[in-house]
């Protein structure tokens, strides 16, 4: 019984992830819209893009490590999912800790790395070279804040940490408890999500697309997915960290999407940093704010 | 002199499949298909200077669901604006050598049509769709945005109902397009990539695949080389 239980949750938090994360992504392109005066997609423009990427008829793969890159990249974000707990299910959750999820999420990445090498474009080279450059700019906050906000709770488990955060409603959230580590944890996530001015890795008109310039069909499918999942799990670990979690669907959702929406909302204003001032900036000021929230914490 | 054989042929209605659950599929991935087209735009001539306002805030593609791409492999359209000299028709038919199937190809201003102003020039190629299967004519010069917007209407209507399958003809008739290009490039014209190669993967194979162009282009292919590395 307990078996089948677990087993449900972990095929339903993908899926859940993936249609929240789908209705995040039209999120994002709405807000660009606005920003731009545009109208922007209908409701269900992502999932018909996903259905006519994955409907193409010919596809072009350039070997064996291309194929299984993407099905890396996809596979780290859904890994991750069932670590995310959610409201009424918490899947492996309390068993991987905050640490384990760190790691898991520096796959996608790497399989991209992996994928990406096969495709022998120089700037898909370029691309993932500056891809993992961000990684390094934007893992030493990221590990700074989880570190602190474990310190803070006394455990590195997602379980523990909302569960404490619920205990006295908004006064125990932890960005009223510890809001120099939410600040550079914000910092960090919009790193993490790549969305301008550390769009540094995509740069459609410098590197046509970086990473992606050789995926088509299926492969850019895939990748489209991993978009889902990459806003998805970014707005549910913070909400997770710093905002008390969901304690039930309808907060849940109204805290993910609106930390997504923070970074996005920023992102749309501004142009592109060099990679060399990308990571001089992300080791600056989220690393400062960080450690200075840390003192605090572990005062 | 170029053969001035009729490029559309009257295709075949593709049969619909007998199970009703297939054909709900296919419908599905149609629509989704007519709602979703990436673009990728060869603004070598002087139509490109209606596309910005098309795709901004003015006109706004993206609530039709098109939206610009950057590489070949990412897109579905391919819009060809304006002039095709002879050195560019050979960017833009490794170009369209290099998409993904289904895609189309939109010819947008008179000089894709005829050659318009530059019917007389000896370095301009005058009909697109003799090297390659133009789905959409948008004629002007310059056509306007909403001139723009109302033909790519008409693509996603065509591609709604299952009527655009042009990308079929280049596999089905690649000798006859071949022809045409090596009539302008010379007889050593050759792309990298296997297009007899993939209509036989993809089963697109017709009639008229094979013929004395392609033999004459297997008879002077050189086997692709990776380019040396140099710093």
């Amino acid at each position: 019984m307990d078996a089948l239980h677990i087993l449900i949750e972990l095929t339903l938090m993908p899926l859940v992830a993936f249609v929240v994360g789908l209705f995040m992504v039209l999120m994002m392109r709405r807000i660009a819209a606005r920003i731009q005066r545009r109208v922007g997609p209908p409701l269900l423009q992502p999932l018909y893009d996903i259905l006519k990427l994955y409907g193409k008829q010919t596809q072009i793969s350039h070997g064996i490590l291309h194929d299984i890159g993407i099905i890396m990249a996809v596979g780290g974000y859904i890994a991750a999912e069932t670590m995310l707990p959610v409201p009424g299910m918490n899947g492996i959750a309390d068993k991987a800790g905050l640490i384990t999820l760190a790691y898991v999420l520096m796959v996608p990445s790497l399989g991209l790395a992996l994928g990406v090498g096969q495709c022998a474009n120089p700037n898909g080279s370029i691309g993932i070279s500056r891809a993992l450059t961000a990684m390094l700019a934007y893992d030493i906050p990221f590990v700074i804040v989880i570190f602190g906000v474990a310190w803070q709770a006394g455990s590195n488990n997602l379980v523990d940490i909302i569960a404490l955060q619920q205990v006295d409603g908004i006064a125990s959230w932890g960005i009223v408890q510890t809001p120099l580590l939410a600040f550079a944890g914000l910092f960090a996530l919009h790193a993490i999500l790549g969305k301008h001015p550390f769009e540094i890795y995509i740069a459609p008109a410098e590197i046509a697309t970086g990473p992606m310039v050789e995926m088509g069909g299926k492969y850019l499918g895939g990748l489209f997915v991993m978009q889902c999942f990459q806003l998805y799990t970014a707005g549910v670990i913070y909400t997770s960290l710093f905002l008390g979690g969901g304690e039930n669907w309808l907060t849940f959702l109204v805290k993910s999407f609106a930390v997504v929406a923070v970074p996005i909302c920023i992102a749309y204003l501004f142009p592109r940093f060099r990679t060399e001032d990308v990571v001089r900036l992300v080791w600056k000021w989220p690393v400062m704010l960080g450690l200075i929230g840390i003192a605090f914490v572990m005062n | 002199m170029i053969k001035d054989i009729p490029i559309i042929a009257e295709q075949a209605q593709q049969p619909r499949r007998t199970n009703p659950l297939a054909h709900v599929f296919d419908e599905l991935m149609n629509f989704a298909r007519s709602r979703s087209l990436f673009m990728l735009h060869y603004c070598t001539g002087c139509g490109a200077i209606e596309l910005p306002p098309a795709m901004t805030s003015r006109f706004d593609m993206e609530r039709l669901g098109i939206q610009p791409m950057v590489t070949p492999r990412q897109a579905d359209i391919l819009l060809v604006t304006g002039y095709v000299s002879i050195k560019t028709l050979k960017r833009i038919i490794l170009t369209y050598e290099q998409m993904g199937s289904p895609k189309h190809v939109i010819g947008i201003c008179s000089c894709t049509v005829n050659g318009g102003m530059y019917w007389q020039s000896y370095a301009t190629a005058k009909k697109l769709d003799e090297y390659l299967p133009v789905d959409l004519y948008i004629a002007g010069c310059m056509p306007r945005p909403e001139a723009v917007i109302s033909g790519l209407q008409k693509l996603i209507d065509n591609i709604k109902h299952g009527k655009s399958d042009n990308w079929k003809d280049y596999y089905q008739r690649y000798d006859h397009y071949l022809g045409n290009q090596q009539h302008l490039f010379g007889n050593n014209w050759q792309t990298p990539t296997d297009v007899i190669g993939e209509a036989r993967e993809y089963g697109l194979f017709g009639p008229q695949t094979l013929g004395q162009h392609t033999e004459l282009l297997e008879s002077v292919q050189k086997p692709l080389q990776p380019l040396e590395m140099k710093l």
